[in-house]
Parts: C-alpha cells; structure tokens; sequence
C-alpha cells in the first residue's frame, strides 16, 4: 500500500521560488496565462506564504465573517 | 459555515473521504472562497453507517426543500443516492460517491494528499486531479477557478 503523501508549506527557497515566479511569469507559462486572464496572482503569494492550516483557518474566518454581515444586513432589512 | 467541526466530526467518526471540489483549492494555496463542503466518500456499508452517525447531530436534511417535508437520514438513503446535497448545522454539504475525471472514492483517494488542518489529518485531493475534475465538471464557475489552481501547480506549491 503506497503511504499517503503530505502537504506541507513551502520552504524558504520554494516560497521564493514562487514569488519569483509570480512576480515576473515566464512567457508562455500558465502563469502568464493567469495574470492575462485576470488573475491577481499577488494574492497566491500571500496564500502561499501560510501553512496549508493557516489557509484553512483563513477560509473559516472569511466565510464566518461574511456570515456575519449577511446576519446584520438580514436584521436590517 | 463550520469547517473545521464537520472535518473533525468526519475525522472523529473514522470515515473514509476526501475534501473535493472548491475546498480543496484553499489548501493548495487558492484564493477563491466557497461556502459549501464537499466530500467523496467511500460506498462500503460500513463507511456508510460512519458517515450517517458522524453528521447525524448536525440536523443533516436535503437543501432546497420545504421545511418539515419526511426525510430519514440513514444508509439506506445514502446508498440510493450518489449525490447528496445537504443543508446541516454546520454548513451545506455535498457527499459525492464519485467526482467527474477521476472517478470513485478509491480513485480519489489515490489522488489526494493529507494535509495537518483543525488538529486532525484530512485527506484532500491533489492539485493536478483538482484541475483534471474542474475541467471534467465544465461549468464556467469550475472554468474559471483552472488558471489559478494551474498557476499554482506551476510555482512548485505541491
């Protein structure tokens, strides 16, 4: 039975990699591609600065606080 | 929208899933938001009964239905259907019994990572089959999110 592999945050040398990547995308690359259709890739690079938990907690706390102002918005109406 | 208490239950409960669909982005590094938890289960009878007990406190009923319409949630109800779309205490909540362009449970198991998230090990698909069932999927909505999970799997993220 082959082991699960893990996912884990990047290293330092692999983060930096990345920004470089991010910052200044190779032509022809999917990332030039991405940044051409509109993607922000600024914020893959702070998404990738986190732990792949640290993400997750963002998720819950973006979508809680979006719950938040939908449940003031809903008392207001 | 509670997680981090329906992937601990899940995990608490010892059942066989995998995080799939557009949760699974975020822990790829993703920046999209979703709202809506998406698992793919294993189909064994004894899986089945897991998942039943591990959502069972959460007043788990289909979504999209009228309030006090007859609904049991039981295995029996989760082996005729391949698809359930849920609405729980702790969010809405899909059950996949197979995701499009990789197939069932232990084909999606195969493709998935584990990830150390809300104190437990959970099983998330794998950046590559993620974008391999966003392109199977089709729907503009999954379209759209294809660049940014590709850009990361360019950066080396996984």
């Amino acid at each position: 039975m082959n082991a699960v592999k893990t996912l884990r945050a990047l290293n330092p040398e692999q983060f930096a990699r990345a920004v470089r990547l991010l910052l200044n995308p190779p032509p022809g690359s999917r990332i030039e591609a991405a940044k051409k259709y509109g993607i922000d890739l600024t914020l893959l690079i702070e998404q990738l600065r986190l732990t792949p938990a640290q993400r997750a907690v963002k998720l819950q706390a973006a979508t809680e606080a979006v719950e938040q102002i939908r449940g003031i918005a809903r008392r207001r109406s | 929208m509670q997680f981090d208490r329906a992937i601990q239950a899940l995990c608490d409960a010892q059942v066989d899933f995998v995080i799939v669909g557009d949760l699974a982005g975020p822990f790829h590094g993703s920046s999209y938001a979703t709202y809506l938890m998406e698992f793919c289960y294993a189909r064994s009878s004894a899986n089945m009964l897991r998942l039943v007990a591990a959502l069972s406190p959460f007043h788990t009923r289909p979504r999209g239905i009228p309030a006090g319409l007859p609904f049991i949630w039981d295995e029996a109800t989760l082996r005729n259907s391949t698809v359930l779309t849920l609405q729980t205490d702790l969010g809405e909540i899909d059950l996949l019994a197979e995701v499009a362009g990789i197939g069932l449970y232990e084909d999606v198991k195969r493709h998935s990572l584990t990830v150390e998230a809300f104190e437990r090990r959970v099983p998330v698909l794998d950046l590559p089959a993620l974008i391999r069932s966003k392109r199977a999927a089709g729907r503009e909505k999954d379209l759209s999110i294809i660049p940014e999970l590709e850009s990361l799997l360019e950066t080396g993220s996984e």
